[in-house]
C-alpha cells in the first residue's frame, strides 16, 4: 500500500494543528500541559456520562425476547440446568458474545452480570470512536465524536441490553481504527489487525460480515490507498481464522442444518417492517442534530474530503443501503453506522481551527465559539432522548430491540414460583414465550409461530395444533400480552378464543400505569397468564 | 374381637345411616391422622398389571421364558403363545370376556395357564390375553410409576367384572344378594343390593367428613331403577357409580348431592373445597378395551395436572387402579382370601407429595386397601371383614420427607433432548481456541510489523550518520 505524496502533507498538516510536533517552549509546554489537564478532564467527563446513561436503572426491567435468547444460550453453555431445556445452543447466530457472558452464569452472575457485560462493549465502543475520530480530524474532534456516541440514544439503548449488536459495533469500530490506521500509516500489520478485527465483528454477528463490503467500497473509491493482494490475502486469512470457529463449532455439533435454515428464512421470509422503518425509527435515535452536523461537516469540508471521508462514508453507506434493501428489518441492525456518524458530527465541530472565521451576512463568527455553541446545542439535543429512553418504560407496546418488557420477568417469576414444573405454556407469540422460557423455566410456545417451516423462522418451535395440545391437556396454561396483541389482533383473538373453549381462568396479571379517557391513572393489565384445561 | 363387634355395629348401623350432613364440601369435623386430607381415587377400567407394567424394570412382571398354552388340558400340546407388544402383530384389539367364568377358568386352580383358552373357547382370539403395553404406549403411567409409587401387589378385590369390584371399592363387599351373583349382561345391571349394608361414604356423613362422587357426565337420572332407558356404554354409570344401585344414595337429597358431574372436580379445586375423600367414575376414557388408552391416559393426566396446581396438592393423594383384570393375562396367582377373590392383580399408583420417589411397593393390596386407608386416616370403623383385614397403603407414604412439589409430565421432546445435551466443551474450544489463535496471529503480526519499523527506522538513522560522515 502507498498513501501518495499530497495525501501525506495532509497527515503532516493534521498533526501540525494537533500540536503533536510543535516547537517546544515554556509557555507553550504550560499551555500544553493545560490542555492536556482539560482534555482529560473532558475525557474523564465523557466517560462518566457514557456509564451514568448505560447503568442508570438498567435492571429495573426484565429481558425482552432477543435478550432472553442470547442469556438464555449463554446459561445453557454454563450448563446451566434450569435454563439449558429451553435453549438451543446452536440456535442462529455466532456464539462469541453468549460464550463469554456463559463464564459469567457459571460464576453466578445474572441479568445484571449481562447487562453489564453488554455496557462494557458499548462503553468500549465510545473509546474506539474518540481513537478513531483524534486519529483522523484530531483530539478534539475526538471528544466530540465520543460525547455523540456516549450519550446516542441509539447506542445507549442498544449497549444497555443483551443483544449481539454491542458487542458487533464494538469490533466493528475496532476494524474501522484498524483500516483508518492502515491507511493513514501504510502498514500491513493494521490490514491484518483490521481482518482480524472483522473477524471478531462476523462471530459477534454474522451481519458484521457486511463491513468487508463497506471496506471493499472504500478501497475501490479511494484512489490514493493501495493495497498489495498478499496484504489483502493474509488480511483475509486473519479474518478467516477468527471467524473459523463459529461454522466448525456448528458442523461439529451436528447442528450445521440450523444455519443453513435460518439463512434460507432470512433470504426468503416476507419483510417484517416498511421501507420507512429505518427513516422513521432511527435518525431519532441517532439524534437529528447528531446527523445534520455530520452531513453539514461534510458539506462545509467537501474541499478538503480526503479518503478519510470516503472511509466513513463507506462505513454508514453499506449498511444502510443493505438494510433498507433486506426484508428483515430490525431497530438496531444499523447501530454499526452509529460510529462513522459521530465521527463525522464529531469532524464538524471539532477540527476547526480555534482561529477560523464564518462570514455571515457581514457578521464575522468565530469557527471555535461556534463549534463549541454547535457542540453544546448537538449534546442538549441527545440528553433528553437519552435520558426518555432510559427511563423503564410503562408502554403497552414495543418495539424489539429498544429495551426491556414491562411485566415480562415479572411475569416469569410468577410462573416460576406457582407453575408446576414441567407444565407447557402457549403464548401469543415467540417473544413473549422465551421470556416466559427464560425466567418461568417453562416450556413455552407461540401461537403465532407458523407451523408450515416455510412460514417461520426455524430457531422457533412451533404447536403443529393448538386446539388440538390444548384439548389434550398438553399445554395448561395460556399467556395474553399486550405487546403482541398490538401487533397482531388476529392472533390475539384466535388466543382468547382458546381460553374461553378451554375454561380459562386468569390466574395471574402484570399491568403498567395507563391513562383512561377522563386522564385519571388506571392499571392497564399487559399479560395475563390463564390456566385451561379441556 | 372388638374389631369385629365394631364391624357387626358398623353393618347394622348402616341402614340408619344419618343424612344430617351438608352435601357441600364442608370441612372435615375430624381430622385426619396423616397429613392426607384429600384422597382422590379413580377406577379405571379393565388391565392386569402385566398387561401394562409387566416389562417394568424392577417390578414383578412377565417372567422370561412365559409361553401360555393354547390347550392346557393337554400336556403335550407344546402350542403356546409367549407375551408380546400390542400392535406388533395382526392380534386385533378387542373387549376380552371378563366373566367369573372366564376369570376361573383363566385361572384354572392356580395353575394360572387358561388365559389363552378361556378366551378361545368364547370364540374370541384368545392370543390377545397375552399382549401388553409399554413405555412407547403409557408413557405418563410409566412416568408416573418411575416417579411416585407403584404396586405390584395390588389384586382386584373380586374374581370377576366390574360390578362386584366396584361394589368393593366402596363397601369391601359385594353389597349382592344371591339372587344377583352373577356377572355381565343386564342382570349386572340391575343387580340386587343388599340396602342395609354400609359405604365408607356412610362412615365419612356420620363422622361429617366431606366427600363426593365425581362422574363423568354425570346423568342424575340414571340409576339402577332406569338403566333400561340407557342402553349401551351410558348405562355403565350404574356399575361405575355403586351408589345409584343404592336407595338412601339415590332418594335422599342430602347424600344424593354428593354425587356429581365432574365439572364440579375442577371447581371444588379452584375454590380449595376439595373433599377429604373423592371418588372419580370415567366415562368415555376409562380405557375398557377397545377404546383408546392414550385417551384414558389424557384423562388421567387432566385430572392429577389438575389437583398438582391446586392449593389442595400439598395435602392429596391420588390413587389410580383398575376395576377388574378385563380377560388378560397376569402371572401372579391371586391369592384366595374368600368366596368372592382376590381377583387378578391389576395395575395401581400412588400420586401424592408424600408418596416414595420411584417405588414399587410390593404390599399385598386389593381396593379394600383404600377403604382402610381412609378408615386408619380418620379413625373410622370398618366396613366388612375384609378391609378390617386389608393392608393399608401406608407403606407408600413417606410423611417424614417434605411434601415433594408437583411436576407436570410432559412428552416434550425438543426439552428432553436439550436437557441432556451437552455442547458447552465444544463451544469453549471451538471459540477458546479460534480466539486464542487469532489472538497469537495478531500478536505475531504486530511485533513483526514493529521488529521491521524499528529496523527501518535504524537503517534511516546509519544513512543519515553516515551521510553526516
Amino acid at each position: 500500500m502507498a498513501v501518495r505524496t499530497d495525501e501525506r502533507v495532509q497527515q503532516t498538516a493534521l498533526v501540525s494543528v494537533s500540536g503533536r510536533v510543535a516547537p517546544a517552549s515554556a509557555t507553550r509546554l504550560r499551555d500544553d500541559a493545560k490542555t492536556n489537564v482539560l482534555f482529560i478532564a473532558a475525557l474523564v467527563g465523557i466517560a462518566v456520562a457514557a456509564v451514568f446513561v448505560r447503568v442508570w436503572q438498567i435492571n429495573a426491567l426484565g429481558f425482552n425476547s432477543d435478550e432472553s435468547v442470547y442469556a438464555g444460550q449463554a446459561a445453557a453453555i454454563a450448563n446451566n440446568a434450569d435454563l439449558k431445556p429451553f435453549f438451543p445452543i446452536f440456535r442462529a447466530h455466532p456464539l462469541l458474545f453468549q460464550t463469554v457472558l456463559s463464564l459469567g452464569y457459571r460464576m453466578g452472575g445474572g441479568d445484571l452480570t449481562a447487562r453489564l457485560l453488554a455496557v462494557a462493549t458499548g462503553l468500549a465502543t465510545v473509546y474506539l470512536v474518540f481513537a478513531t475520530a483524534r486519529l483522523l480530524y484530531g483530539r478534539k474532534a475526538g471528544l466530540a465524536a465520543a460525547l455523540f456516541i456516549a450519550l446516542m440514544p441509539y447506542h445507549v439503548i442498544v449497549t444497555r441490553q443483551v443483544l449481539l449488536d454491542g458487542p458487533m459495533v464494538m469490533f466493528a469500530t475496532l476494524s474501522l481504527y484498524a483500516v483508518a490506521r492502515y491507511s493513514m500509516t501504510g502498514r500491513a500489520t493494521w490490514l491484518y489487525v483490521a481482518g482480524g478485527a472483522i473477524g471478531l465483528t462476523v462471530i459477534s454477528k454474522e451481519t458484521g460480515a457486511l463491513l468487508l463490503g463497506s471496506v471493499y467500497v472504500f478501497l475501490a473509491l479511494s484512489s490514493s490507498i493501495r493495497v498489495r493482494a498478499r496484504d489483502i490475502a493474509i488480511s483475509l486469512f486473519v479474518m478467516v481464522i477468527v471467524v473459523a470457529p463459529y461454522p466448525l463449532a456448528v458442523l461439529f455439533s451436528g447442528k450445521s442444518s440450523t444455519g443453513q435454515n435460518y439463512l434460507a428464512w432470512q433470504l426468503f421470509r416476507p419483510p417484517n417492517h416498511g421501507l420507512l422503518f429505518y427513516p422513521t425509527n432511527v435518525p431519532e435515535a441517532m439524534g437529528y442534530l447528531v446527523i445534520v452536523a455530520a452531513i453539514a461537516g461534510f458539506w462545509l469540508h467537501r474541499r478538503t474530503s480526503s479518503w478519510r471521508e470516503t472511509l466513513l462514508i463507506a462505513w454508514v453507506a453499506v449498511p444502510v443501503v443493505f438494510f433498507e434493501l433486506w426484508p428483515v428489518k430490525g431497530f438496531q441492525y444499523l447501530l454499526p453506522a452509529a460510529p462513522a456518524v459521530a465521527i463525522l458530527a464529531g469532524r464538524a465541530v471539532g477540527s476547526w481551527s480555534p482561529n477560523a472565521a464564518f462570514h455571515v451576512m457581514g457578521i464575522s463568527l468565530k469557527a471555535g465559539g461556534c463549534a463549541a455553541l454547535a457542540m453544546l446545542i448537538i449534546t442538549a439535543s441527545l440528553i433528553l432522548p437519552a435520558w426518555h429512553g432510559i427511563q423503564p418504560s410503562e408502554s403497552d407496546e414495543f418495539l424489539a430491540g429498544s429495551g426491556g418488557v414491562p411485566g415480562g420477568r415479572e411475569a416469569g417469576l410468577w410462573v416460576n414460583a406457582n407453575v408446576p414444573a414441567g407444565a407447557t405454556m402457549l403464548a401469543l407469540g415467540p417473544s413473549m414465550a422465551n421470556i416466559i422460557q427464560f425466567y418461568g423455566h417453562r416450556k413455552a410456545y407461540g401461537l403465532s409461530v407458523s407451523p408450515n417451516p416455510q412460514h417461520r423462522n426455524p430457531s422457533y418451535e412451533a404447536v403443529a395444533n393448538p386446539d388440538r395440545a390444548l384439548r389434550n391437556n398438553d399445554i395448561q396454561y395460556v399467556v395474553w400480552d399486550a405487546f403482541s396483541a398490538s401487533r397482531s389482533s388476529f392472533f390475539s383473538n384466535s388466543l382468547l378464543r382458546y381460553v374461553a373453549r378451554y375454561h380459562g381462568t386468569a390466574v395471574h396479571q402484570e399491568s403498567v400505569p395507563a391513562r383512561d379517557a377522563d386522564g385519571s391513572t388506571i392499571q392497564k393489565p399487559v399479560i395475563i397468564i390463564y390456566e385451561v384445561r379441556p | 374381637m372388638k374389631r369385629l363387634l365394631l364391624i357387626a355395629l358398623a353393618v347394622a348401623c348402616g341402614s340408619t345411616v344419618s343424612a344430617a350432613t351438608h352435601a357441600a364440601a364442608a370441612p372435615a369435623r375430624v381430622d385426619a391422622t396423616t397429613p392426607i386430607q384429600h384422597l382422590v381415587v379413580l377406577l379405571q377400567e379393565n388391565h392386569t398389571f402385566d398387561n401394562y407394567f409387566g416389562t417394568f424394570p424392577g417390578a414383578d412382571g412377565i417372567p422370561a421364558g412365559t409361553c401360555m398354552p393354547v390347550d392346557p388340558s393337554s400336556p403335550s400340546s407344546s402350542q403356546c403363545i409367549a407375551p408380546f407388544h400390542i400392535g406388533s402383530n395382526d392380534v386385533a384389539l378387542g373387549d376380552l370376556d371378563h366373566s367369573s367364568a372366564t376369570h376361573a377358568k383363566q385361572y384354572n386352580g392356580g395353575e394360572m395357564n387358561g388365559f389363552v383358552a378361556a378366551l378361545n373357547e368364547r370364540r374370541q382370539d384368545g392370543r390377545l390375553a397375552m399382549g401388553y403395553y409399554d413405555d412407547r404406549d403409557l408413557p405418563y403411567y410409566w412416568y408416573l410409576a418411575k416417579n411416585y409409587v407403584l404396586f405390584d401387589r395390588f389384586f382386584s378385590s373380586a374374581s370377576d367384572g366390574s360390578p362386584k369390584n366396584h361394589m368393593y371399592a366402596v363397601a369391601a363387599s359385594t353389597l349382592l344378594k344371591r339372587s344377583a351373583q352373577t356377572s355381565g349382561g343386564t342382570a349386572a345391571l340391575r343387580p340386587t343390593i343388599d340396602q342395609t349394608a354400609p359405604t365408607i361414604f356412610d362412615r365419612l356423613e356420620e363422622q361429617g367428613i366431606s366427600w363426593k362422587f365425581y362422574v363423568q357426565n354425570y346423568e342424575p337420572k340414571l340409576t339402577y331403577r332406569t338403566v333400561d332407558q340407557y342402553p349401551g356404554n351410558r348405562a355403565s354409570q350404574v356399575i361405575w357409580v355403586p351408589l345409584l344401585n343404592i336407595d338412601r344414595f339415590i332418594d335422599n337429597p342430602k347424600l344424593s348431592s354428593h354425587i356429581v358431574d365432574s365439572s364440579e372436580y375442577y371447581e371444588d379445586l379452584k375454590n380449595g373445597t376439595l373433599p377429604a375423600v373423592s371418588y372419580f367414575a370415567p366415562s368415555g376414557a376409562s380405557e375398557h378395551p377397545p377404546g383408546s388408552i392414550a385417551s384414558g391416559e389424557r384423562a388421567v393426566r387432566e385430572l392429577i395436572n389438575a389437583l398438582s396446581r391446586s392449593t389442595s396438592w400439598p395435602t392429596s393423594a391420588f390413587v389410580l387402579t383398575y376395576d377388574d383384570w378385563g380377560g388378560w393375562y397376569d402371572h401372579v396367582a391371586p391369592p384366595q382370601v374368600d368366596a368372592d377373590g382376590y381377583g387378578f392383580r391389576v395395575p395401581a399408583l400412588l400420586i401424592s407429595p408424600y408418596s416414595r420417589v420411584g417405588t414399587i411397593d410390593h404390599t399385598q393390596l386389593d381396593f379394600t386397601s383404600i377403604l382402610r386407608f381412609i378408615e386408619d386416616n380418620y379413625g373410622l370403623a370398618p366396613l366388612a371383614q375384609r378391609d378390617a383385614a386389608a393392608a393399608t397403603l401406608a407403606s407408600a407414604f413417606d410423611f417424614q420427607a417434605a411434601p415433594r412439589p408437583a411436576y407436570f409430565w410432559s412428552d416434550n421432546s425438543t426439552v428432553t433432548v436439550l436437557a441432556k445435551s451437552s455442547r458447552r466443551t465444544l463451544v469453549y474450544v471451538a471459540y477458546g481456541s479460534g480466539l486464542a489463535l487469532a489472538g497469537a496471529v495478531l500478536l505475531t503480526l504486530v511485533a513483526l510489523g514493529t521488529l521491521r519499523a524499528r529496523r527501518s527506522r535504524s537503517y534511516l538513522h546509519d544513512s543519515k550518520q553516515g551521510g553526516a560522515l
